[in-house]
C-alpha cells in the first residue's frame, strides 16, 4: 500500500451571512469540529494549511498564518493558498515526502463584509484585462454559454431543452441544500423562478444560474496512512491531486467553450490514483454558475463534449439523486453545490471535500448517495478565477 | 489611492490597442510579451508590436450587461464581449460603446455577433474627481454605424508651397443629439469628454493628411473643458496619435494646451503655421486641435441660459508647408480685457455677461478682426468666397456677417451651432471643416473667431486643387455627421446625464 494522504476528520460551519462572527471564530468553530471528530489536538499538528481569497481586502487581514498562530498557540509551519484544493495540494505533496504526519488544511472567507465592492474585487482579480473592458463576475459564463451553443449547433428546441437543463441544475442544487444543515440555502427553488430571473436579467443567465456571495470556514485533518489507521476506522485516502493553469485572460484562452484546465489536472489527477471517470460516484463540481457545473461534467470526462444537457435534461425529468451518464449513476454536488451551499471562495473547497469524505464514510444523513453500498471513489473539482486555475482531487475508501 | 502601477501599465497598452507577433513563426498574443509560447527563448527580441489602432474586429460573442460592476454603472446597461482580430488570432475583452439601452429593451445578441468593430478610445470607468482619468480603446462601436472604419495611408509629401497652410484635417462629434425647437446639439456619450474628442478629430485629421504622426513637431489642443485643471489634454492626444519620434514610450514632440475661451485653437493656427516655416525649427507638421464638451450650468441656475446652445465635438487640423489644401495668406488679432464669459478657478460651470457678450464683446471684436484683415489685403466682401463666422449661437454670426456686407450664401453653409451646439474651442474650426468640405480650388476663406476675455483671430485662406485629391480619402465629414442616419435624439434628463459624464 502506498502511502496516500488521508483525511481522518473534518468540520466546517454553516456557510450564508456571518455578521456577528470574525473569521478567527469562523476557522475555530470550523477546526474544533474536525479535532472533535477524531481526538487530535492542535499540539498535534505539524504543520498547517490556510486557504483564502479575499481577506487581506474584506477584513485587512494580511499575514493570516499570524492570527491562526496566535489562536491556535502554535509556532509550526503555516502556509497560505487562495483555495482548500490547493491548500491539500500542497499538504499531500508534504506528507507523501514524509515531512510532516499530521496537518490541518483549512479554508476561510467573510465577503459580506465587503458586499458592496466584491464583484469588482473579484472581477479585477478574476481577470483584469476584462474587468477594464466592462466585464462582470457573470458576463464570462454568459459568453461560455453562447460559445457552447454556437460551437455545437444548439438551437431551436434542443435550446430549450438545454435552458431547462441549466434551470435544473439550479433546482436540483437547491433540493439537495435542503437537506444540507451547514447551506446557505436550504430551500427549493422551481424551474419557472430560474427562468422568470433570465427574464428579469433580459439574458441568458438570470440570479438563480449563479453561485452566492457567502462567509464560512471548513477545516479537515490530513494525516499519512498509517497514522489515519491509528486515528480512524474510516480514513478517506486521497488517491490523486492535481492541477492546471490556464490564461487569466479568458478571451484569449484557446478554448472559449470549455475549461482546459480541468481537463488537464483530470488526466493528471486519474492517472496519479488510477481511478477513472467511470469509477467516480460521488462529484463535487465547481458550478460558480450551471453553465459551469454542465461543462465540467464534460471536462472531467464524464461523457462527451457537447453532450452533457442532455444527459441533465433527461435525468431531471424525474429526478432520482443523480444524474445519469453514459449509463452510469452520478451523485452530483449532493450538498447543494456552490449554488445552494454557499461560496466562500477560500472555504468552498473545504466544504466539498466535507460532502464527499460524508459520502464515502456513509455518514451523509439525509444526504447519503442511495448505491447498494456506500460509494467507493469521489471527486472534487475547484477553480480559482473563471477556470484560470483548476484543482481535481480523488478521494476514495481503503475500508470494506 | 488608485493602484498606480496597473493604471500605468493599462494606460501605455490600453489607449491605443496593441498587441505582439512573434516574427519567427507568426503566432499573435494580446498583450504585449517578450517571448513566443511556440518559440522560446528564440524569439526574444524577435517580436514585433501589432497596432490594431487603424483596424477593424469582429464580435465574435456578446453577452448584456444589465448590473454592472459598480465603475461601471453610470454606463448603466451595455453589451459585453469578445472580439477577435486577425482572422481569430487575437481575442479582446471588449465593450460597445455609444448605445443606449433602456431597461425595457431586449438587445438581439445573435445579430451583433459576427458584425465588424472598430476600436474606440475612451474613458475606462468612473473614479473618483481627484483621480487620474483611466482611459482605455477596449471600448468598441460597429463599423457601419456613424463611424465608418478609415484606413490610415501614409503617403509622399511631394509638392511646396509658398506658404503655409492647412495640409489635412479632421472633424469629430458623438452620435447622440438633443433636439428642442430648430436647433440640434450633439451629446457625447457617458464615456466621452474633451480629451476623446480631441483624439478622435486628431486621428481623422492624420488619416485625411496622409502625413506620418512623427513628422507633427508639436501639438496644440484648445479647449475649455480639459478634465484636469493641470494635465495637459495634448499629452494624450500626443501619445494615443504617436505624434513625433517615438522612442523609448517617448514621443519626440511638443504638446500644449491652449486656453482663451473659444478661440484657444484658432489662435494656434498662426504659431503652428510660423513654426513649420521656420527653416530651423526641422518640424515638417504642426497640428491644431479644437475640441470641447462645452460646459454649461442646468438650465434655471446661474450660467444655465448658456445650456439652450452648448454642444460636443470638435476639429483638427495638420499644417504644413507641401501638399498643402488651402494656404494661409494672413491674419489679423485683436484683444481687450472684456470679462464677458468667464470660469472662476474650481467652478464646475462658467458665468455668462448677459447682454454684455453681444456689443462690446463678440461684434466689437470680430468686426475690427475682420475688417483689419481685409484692409490689409485690400479685399471687398464680395472677393472672399466664404466667410465664416464664430457662432456661439444662431442669431450672432448671421447679424455679424450681414453687418459686414456678406451675402447668405458666402457664410450660411458655415453655420453648423443648429446642429453641432456651440463646441466653444471647436466651434469656428468646425466651421471651417464645413466650408473645406464643400470649398473648390482657389477660392478664399475667411474665418473669424471669437474667445470670450476678449479676442478674435481672423484668417484668410487660399485653397489649393489638392483639395480635391485629399477629399476621397474623407469618409467623415461635417455633412455626413449631420445626416447621419444613426444618429440618436436624447431628452433633456438624458443629455444632462450624457454630458455629465463618468
Amino acid at each position: 500500500m502506498q502511502n496516500f494522504p488521508a483525511i481522518v476528520a473534518v468540520g466546517r460551519t454553516k456557510f450564508g451571512e456571518h455578521y456577528g462572527k470574525e473569521p478567527e471564530k469562523l476557522i475555530e468553530e470550523a477546526w474544533l469540529a474536525a479535532s472533535r471528530e477524531c481526538g487530535v489536538e492542535r499540539k498535534d499538528l505539524e504543520a498547517c494549511y490556510m486557504s483564502d481569497c479575499f481577506l487581506p481586502i474584506t477584513n485587512k487581514l494580511g499575514l493570516e498564518e499570524g492570527f491562526l498562530s496566535e489562536l491556535t498557540e502554535l509556532h509550526v509551519p503555516m502556509e497560505v493558498t487562495r483555495s482548500v484544493s490547493a491548500a491539500l495540494l500542497t499538504a499531500c505533496h508534504a506528507i507523501r515526502s514524509g515531512a510532516y504526519n499530521t496537518v490541518l488544511v483549512g479554508g476561510i472567507e467573510k465577503m459580506t463584509d465587503r458586499w458592496d465592492k466584491i464583484r469588482d474585487d473579484l472581477m479585477l482579480l478574476e481577470d483584469p484585462w476584462s474587468y477594464y473592458a466592462g466585464c462582470t463576475p457573470e458576463s464570462n459564463h454568459e459568453l461560455m454559454l453562447r460559445a457552447y451553443t454556437k460551437k455545437y449547433g444548439i438551437a431551436g428546441g434542443n435550446l430549450k431543452k438545454l435552458n431547462t437543463a441549466l434551470a435544473q441544475i439550479a433546482v436540483k442544487n437547491h433540493s439537495h441544500a435542503a437537506k444540507n444543515e451547514y447551506a446557505q440555502y436550504q430551500r427549493k427553488i422551481t424551474v419557472e423562478q430560474v427562468i422568470n430571473a433570465r427574464k428579469t436579467a433580459r439574458k441568458s443567465l438570470g440570479l438563480y444560474d449563479f453561485a452566492p456571495i457567502s462567509d464560512g470556514a471548513s477545516a479537515l485533518i490530513l494525516t499519512n496512512s498509517e497514522k489515519a489507521k491509528q486515528l480512524t476506522d474510516k480514513p478517506i485516502s486521497i488517491f490523486g491531486v492535481a492541477s492546471a493553469t490556464d490564461y487569466l485572460n479568458y478571451p484569449a484562452r484557446d478554448d472559449l467553450t470549455h475549461f482546459s484546465a480541468t481537463k488537464l489536472a483530470m488526466i493528471n489527477a486519474s492517472k496519479m490514483s488510477n481511478v477513472k471517470p467511470a469509477d467516480i460516484q460521488v462529484l463535487q463540481l465547481y458550478d460558480q454558475s450551471t453553465v459551469a457545473e454542465m461543462v465540467s461534467i464534460e471536462d472531467l470526462g464524464f461523457c462527451e463534449q457537447g453532450t452533457a444537457w442532455k444527459s441533465i435534461y433527461d435525468s431531471c425529468q424525474d429526478y432520482k439523486g443523480y444524474y445519469e451518464v453514459q449509463g452510469k449513476k452520478l451523485f452530483t454536488n449532493l450538498n447543494g453545490g456552490l449554488k445552494a451551499d454557499g461560496n466562500p471562495l477560500g472555504a468552498t473547497g473545504g466544504a466539498q471535500l466535507f460532502e464527499i469524505f460524508k459520502q464515502l464514510r456513509g455518514e451523509a444523513g439525509a444526504r447519503q448517495a442511495t448505491l447498494d453500498r456506500e460509494p467507493r471513489y469521489g471527486c472534487a473539482l475547484e477553480f480559482e478565477g473563471f477556470g484560470t486555475k483548476s484543482y481535481v482531487s480523488i478521494l476514495g475508501r481503503n475500508h470494506a | 489611492m488608485s493602484s498606480e502601477p496597473i493604471e500605468r501599465r493599462v494606460s501605455y497598452l490600453g489607449d491605443r490597442l496593441k498587441a505582439s507577433r512573434c516574427q519567427i513563426c507568426g503566432k499573435e498574443f494580446f498583450e504585449i510579451r517578450d517571448y513566443c509560447s511556440n518559440c522560446g527563448r528564440k524569439s526574444y527580441m524577435k517580436m514585433s508590436s501589432v497596432d490594431l489602432f487603424y483596424e477593424k474586429g469582429k464580435l465574435e460573442l456578446c453577452t448584456l450587461v444589465t448590473e454592472p460592476t459598480n465603475r461601471f454603472t453610470k454606463l448603466e446597461t451595455f453589451v459585453y464581449g469578445i472580439v477577435s482580430f486577425h482572422e481569430g488570432k487575437i481575442r479582446v475583452p471588449g465593450r460597445l460603446t455609444d448605445q443606449i439601452i433602456k431597461p425595457d429593451e431586449t438587445v438581439d445578441l445573435a445579430a451583433l455577433e459576427g458584425r465588424e468593430v472598430i476600436p474606440r478610445f475612451r474613458r475606462r470607468y468612473s473614479v473618483n474627481k481627484a483621480d487620474v482619468v483611466p482611459t482605455i480603446s477596449l471600448a468598441f462601436t460597429l463599423a457601419d454605424e456613424y463611424y465608418p472604419h478609415q484606413e490610415y495611408t501614409v503617403s509622399e509629401q511631394n509638392k511646396e508651397y509658398a506658404l503655409p497652410g492647412i495640409v489635412g484635417y479632421g472633424v469629430y462629434t458623438s452620435r447622440f443629439r438633443i433636439k428642442e425647437g430648430n436647433i440640434e446639439r450633439a451629446v457625447p456619450f457617458t464615456d466621452e469628454d474633451s480629451v476623446t474628442a480631441a483624439v478622435e478629430a486628431g486621428k481623422t485629421a492624420l488619416i485625411h493628411s496622409g502625413i506620418d504622426s512623427a513628422n507633427v513637431g508639436k501639438v496644440y489642443v484648445g479647449s475649455e473643458s480639459n478634465p484636469y485643471a493641470v494635465k495637459p489634454i495634448a499629452s494624450k492626444v500626443a501619445q494615443v496619435l504617436k505624434l513625433g519620434e517615438e522612442e523609448d514610450d517617448l514621443q519626440g514632440v511638443d504638446a500644449v494646451d491652449t486656453e482663451f475661451a473659444c478661440k484657444a485653437a484658432t489662435s494656434m493656427l498662426k504659431d503652428a503655421a510660423a513654426l513649420v516655416s521656420y527653416p530651423g525649427s526641422g518640424i515638417k507638421n504642426a497640428m491644431v486641435i479644437g475640441a470641447d464638451n462645452s460646459q454649461a450650468a442646468p438650465r434655471g441656475c446661474p450660467g444655465g441660459e448658456l445650456d439652450l446652445f452648448v454642444g460636443y465635438g470638435g476639429a483638427a487640423f495638420v499644417l504644413g508647408k507641401r501638399d498643402v489644401i488651402a494656404e494661409i495668406e494672413g491674419w489679423y488679432s485683436v484683444t481687450s480685457d472684456t470679462p464677458d464669459f468667464w470660469r472662476r478657478d474650481g467652478e464646475p460651470y462658467p458665468m455668462h455677461g448677459g447682454r454684455f457678450t453681444g456689443d462690446p464683446a463678440y461684434f466689437k471684436h470680430v468686426r475690427k478682426s475682420v475688417t483689419k484683415l481685409m484692409g490689409r489685403f485690400s479685399l471687398k466682401p464680395h472677393d472672399v468666397d466664404y466667410f465664416v463666422p464664430h457662432q456661439p449661437n444662431p442669431a450672432f454670426p448671421v447679424k455679424v456677417a450681414k453687418e459686414l456686407g456678406f451675402r447668405d450664401e458666402q457664410y450660411v453653409c458655415s453655420l453648423q451651432v443648429n446642429k453641432f451646439g456651440n463646441t466653444y474651442s471647436g466651434c469656428s474650426p468646425v466651421g471651417l471643416a464645413a466650408v473645406l468640405d464643400i470649398a473648390r480650388p482657389e477660392e478664399r476663406i475667411l474665418i473669424a473667431s471669437y474667445g470670450s476675455g476678449a479676442g478674435s483671430d481672423a484668417y484668410l485662406l487660399r485653397t489649393t486643387n489638392q483639395l480635391l485629391d485629399k477629399r476621397k480619402r474623407q469618409k467623415v465629414t461635417v455633412k455626413s455627421l449631420v445626416e447621419n442616419p444613426f444618429t440618436q435624439f436624447v431628452d433633456y434628463t438624458t443629455y444632462r446625464r450624457l454630458k455629465a459624464g463618468m
